[in-house]
Parts: structure tokens; sequence; C-alpha cells
């Protein structure tokens, strides 16, 4: 199904929670369309195809979609570098580009360039000149942030010399200069290591903590299970679902994950039995597999499959039940599914 | 002016750190230099021998330097994704037009100041003191405003151009533009429709050769930059304000062309 503004699946925050309170839009696409034309023949290609959504003061907010659903091109049209083909787009209730709005806003591009011939203090006295950052103010800011992203020790050093991680953090460092309200980061995670993308996380959470608004865009999706208060995601330049990510995964079991181990005179039988068929274990309901793996049973039951049936005869049969895990949706699913969709569509 | 004097001050910076750019300022010294031998070559004419070759050395490498780095200026932004981190930022796209702009006179500026001490150093060591004149300044003040020019419209092609075919639309206007009497006076003498075309070209292209006046008649009287007084204020007055004026309305069109652009 595709639907040019889907309603927000938004669950109803934690009461007394700072972020329930607070409701105001910090952003705002409403129906917003790119279209491109390219090449000689002036070929239109859309990118952008009738999003909306908004952004909530003080939260985190995550813009997931696979390469070239359209996340940097309306990153870009909120940020005034591209202009809508059609729709409006706002920041702190200002239409884009307005240059009050711009003061409180940081951001770093996707794959970030800099000046290669600044050094990193430069560099950042420098964004803090464009944010209007008092001179006497640049010098500790910079020192501040150089420390917060872990550049303290490259400080003297020109960009040219800074390795794809590095520049990534003076470019979050470049955003955080004029000590914005809101923060948006496109794809923020990109090249950095393990221990990198740790830090980044870590720091969007402590903005959010610092009562920022932060909006990212990214496709790891650990990270955004860790991090967002909400997510939007974006197929084919179309929005697919937006809201929390409680309300957007589906509650329903997917499948029961079942670790047994059988009677004592079958332990070790298992292994060879014909598929289906567990030595010491009843007989699996169908679309129940095996999993892989030594020592106790591992089994996968489907949805709809009679767990308590299926416990009940096992514990019958003198086997001891280790672990029930019923596994719900996940991001990734919803993700995939959402492409799927697309794709089918 | 915060944001454009740091939009200026970062440009003046990328040149000072330009390998590129000393190497044409070396070669403008090294020509300045060769007047002194030139000098010894020609009979009882050194002194105007050195000051041909040093204002021709500093006019050719201050517009080739004006060129080179007014080609690049928006388009290295553009290309390297620069502007992506800058213009998100509370500037407005003008400002930035505008910085830049004056990062490159700046830049001009100190090449000119060093070319023309250069001049006046080769100047002194051929005639002393009194060959340092007035007439040698005013000529290096023409040749900064003549540079004004070119860097405008090196900038307005850069706007929507590559840097090579900018720099070649930036070439064809300084050569046309510094030949603008001869056009007007064969666009009279050609007379039709091809004449009327000529004399068009001439009122949209900027005027260069009102700033080399140096051996032509000004109002009735013969100027040359070899005596007192060469041109007076009124005309350095109304040649910069002509410079500034053209400079103006270019830079505009850049900022135009500029303000409308999707950086994808």
């Amino acid at each position: 199904m595709i639907v040019a503004r889907p309603a927000e699946a938004d669950a109803a925050a934690p009461p007394g929670s700072a972020r329930a309170s607070a409701r105001d839009v910090v952003l705002r696409a409403e129906d917003v369309r790119k279209t491109f034309r390219l090449g000689f023949f002036r070929k239109r290609v859309e990118a952008v195809r009738g999003i909306s959504f908004t952004v909530e003061r003080g939260e985190i907010f995550g813009f997931l979609g696979p390469n070239g659903a359209g996340k940097t091109t309306t990153l870009k049209m909120l940020m005034g570098l591209i202009f809508p083909t059609s729709g409006r787009v706002e920041a702190l209730g200002r239409g884009v580009p307005d240059r009050a709005a711009k003061r409180r806003i940081g951001y770093l591009p996707e794959t970030p360039y800099f000046y290669e011939y600044l050094t990193p203090e430069e560099f950042l006295d420098f964004a803090g000149a464009l944010c209007d950052v008092p001179a006497s103010a640049r010098r500790r800011r910079a020192d501040q942030l150089l420390a917060r992203v872990g550049l303290d020790h490259a400080r003297g050093r020109p960009l040219r010399k800074f390795s794809k991680g590095m520049l990534q953090r003076i470019g979050i460092a470049q955003a955080l200069m004029g000590d914005p309200d809101v923060v948006v980061l496109d794809e923020p995670m990109t090249g950095l290591d393990p221990l990198g993308r740790k830090d980044v996380r870590d720091l969007i959470l402590e903005l959010g903590r610092e009562g920022k608004t932060v909006l990212y865009s990214t496709h790891i999706l650990p990270d955004v299970e860790m991090t967002c208060d909400r997510v939007a995601i974006v197929v084919g330049g179309r929005l697919r679902s937006v809201g929390r990510l409680a309300s957007l995964l589906s509650a329903r079991v997917l499948s029961t994950e079942i670790v047994l181990r059988p009677a004592p005179g079958h332990a070790g039988n298992g292994a060879g039995s014909p598929p289906g068929e567990v030595a010491g274990i009843p007989a699996l309901p169908p679309g129940a597999r095996r999993l892989p793996g030594e020592g106790d049973v591992a089994l996968e039951l489907p949805a709809g499959a009679d767990v308590d049936a299926f416990l009940r005869a096992a514990q019958a049969g003198g086997a001891v039940i280790v672990s029930v895990t019923p596994r719900r949706e996940s991001l990734e699913d919803l993700f995939v599914r959402e492409a799927q969709e697309k794709r089918e569509s | 002016m915060r944001r454009v004097a740091a939009v200026a001050r970062n440009t003046f910076r990328e040149a000072a750190r330009n390998k590129i750019l000393y190497s044409l300022l070396f070669f403008a010294l090294a020509l300045i230099a060769s007047a002194l031998a030139l000098g010894q070559l020609s009979v009882h004419e050194e002194r105007r021998m050195i000051r041909d070759v040093g204002l021709f050395g500093v006019d050719v490498f201050s517009v080739l330097i004006a060129i080179f780095v007014g080609v690049n200026l928006l388009y290295k932004e553009l290309a390297l994704k620069t502007v992506y981190t800058i213009l998100p930022k509370p500037i407005a796209r003008w400002e930035f037009v505008l910085g830049k702009w004056l990062g490159v006179m700046a830049t001009l500026v100190a090449q000119i100041v060093v070319m023309g001490v250069a001049v006046a150093v080769t100047s002194w060591f051929e005639g002393g003191a009194e060959a340092v004149d007035a007439p040698l300044v005013k000529a290096l003040w023409l040749l900064l405003m003549n540079v004004a020019i070119v860097t405008s419209v090196a900038m307005l092609f850069s706007s929507f151009s590559s840097p090579f075919l900018s720099g070649l639309f930036s070439l064809g206007v300084f050569v046309v533009g510094r030949s603008v009497p001869d056009v007007r006076a064969l666009s009279d003498r050609i007379g039709d429709g091809t004449g009327r075309i000529l004399s068009a070209g001439c009122a949209v292209l900027p005027n260069l050769h009102l700033f080399t006046p140096s051996g032509t008649a000004i109002g009735g009287q013969y100027v040359t930059v070899h005596a007192a007084p060469f041109v007076g204020a009124s005309y350095l007055a109304w040649t910069s304000l002509y410079a500034i004026g053209y400079s103006a309305v270019v830079l505009g069109l850049a900022m135009l062309i500029f303000r409308r652009r999707d950086f994808v």
C-alpha cells in the first residue's frame, strides 16, 4: 500500500516524560516533492514524491531508507540547499531558508568535505563566525567541541591529513559550533568503525538528554533502535511509515523459539533424526523447524502454532523446557517489509 | 558583515596557502626583475623600459591570477561540496558570493602590492628615489580596478560553468574589453548590422582600456605613465566608480544565479 501521508503511529508517550509534553514542531515537511531534470534530454527524475512529516522539539528522530530513497534530498530541502518542486518545508516555524531559524540549526552533510587547508581550530573558528558566535567565545567553544568529539590530539593538523572517521567527527563538531537547538545529521555513522559509531550514538543520546532535537538519517538499524524516539521510513521517494518504534513494529508474534533439553535416555540422538522429528521431543507441528546447534534442541514454531500444547507434550515426554522466546517484528523486518511492498507495488 | 568578513578571510587564507599562486607571483617578480637587464639593452631609456616591463608584468599576472582564482572560486565550492557545510549556516547566499569576491580582491591587493614594490625597487635601483613617483602608484591603482572587474566577470561565469569554459570566457571578455576603442572604431567604419552588433557588444562588455590609458589622449591631453601628472584625481575617481559599479552589476548577476541554484 502506498500512501502520500501515512497516519502517524504515535503511541502515547510515558506520562510525566519531558518529551510527552513537548509537542511543538521544529521541523515540518508538507507534501514535499522534488523532481530533477537530468542529462542532455532533461529526463525527469522524481527523487521525492510527496513526503510529509514533522519533528517535534526534544525528540531524536530517525530518518530511514535504503540508498536512493530520497533521504538526503529531503534533508537538503529542510536545510535550504535544494528548493522543493512543490510542497512546503519549515524550520522552527519559518519557511526555509530563514536566517533566524538557521542560527538555531546545526547540520552535518552526508560524506562531508571541508576546506582541507584549514586546521580543526581554524575550521571551527570559521564555522563559529558564520554562526554569529562572538570571537571571544569561539576559541573556548572550539576547544570544548574538539575534546567532545575526540579530536583534541589533532587540533593543529590540516584537515587534508584527516581520516574519514576524523572528518566525520570534525563535521559533527562544526554542526554544534553555534550551540544549536536542532541538530540535523545526514548519515553520521558513515565511515566510522564500531567504536566511532558508538561514540556518535552516545553523542546523539547526550544531545537528546541536553534537550536538543536531533534528526538523523541512516540505514544502520540497530543504531536507530537504540537512539530514536520516532522514525520515518522512506522508500522510493515516498514516506512509508512514521511514528514511534513501538507502535510501528507489529506486536504480533512472528514465531516462537523454544529450547528443550530432551529426556536423559534420548540426549544426543536428535541430530541424526529425520527432518521434523527429534528424538525425545514430540512431533513438530507443520511449519516448525529445528535450528542448528549442538546439545539442547532449539526449535522454531511458526506463528499460529499451538505452543502450549507442544510444550505440554514435551514435558509429558520428559523433556525440560530451557527457554521460550516469542519473536516479534524488528525494525529490520519492518524495513524489509516496507521495501518489499514498494517493490511489489 | 561579520559573516561576509569570515568568508573573505577564509578565501584569502585559501589563496595564501595555494602554491600555484606563489608560482605565478614568482614568475611576475622574475619578469619585473628582468626589466633591469632589458633596461641595460636600451639606449638612454632604462627608466622607461623598467617601468613599462614592470607594469606589463603586474598587469598580465594580476589578470591571470584574477581569472585563475575567480573561475575556480565558486566551482570548487560546488565540486568539493564544501558549500553544503557553509550555506545551511545563517549566511545568505549573496553574502557568501560577496565574501568570496572580497577575499579574492584582498588576495589581489596583496599580490599587486608585492609586485608594485618590486617595480618600485627596480625603478629605484636604476633611477634613484625620484623614479618612484605618483604616476607609478596611479598606474598600479588602475590595474587594481581593472582586476576588480575581471574577477567579477570570472565569478559570474564560474557560477554556472566549468572552470575551463569560465576561464576561456573571462579571457575573451578581458581581450575584447581591452580593445573596446578599436572595436568601436571598427563598428563605426562597418556601420551596418554587424557594426551595430559590435557597438552593442562594446556597450555591454567592460571598457578595460580605461585602466591602461598611458600613451593615449584624455580630454585632449596626451597622458603617459612616464611623466607626471599622468592622470588626474577626477579620472581616477570616475574610473574607480566605473569599476566598482560594473563589478557590482556583474556580481549581482552571479548572486542571482547562485540564489536559485540547487546544491544537489
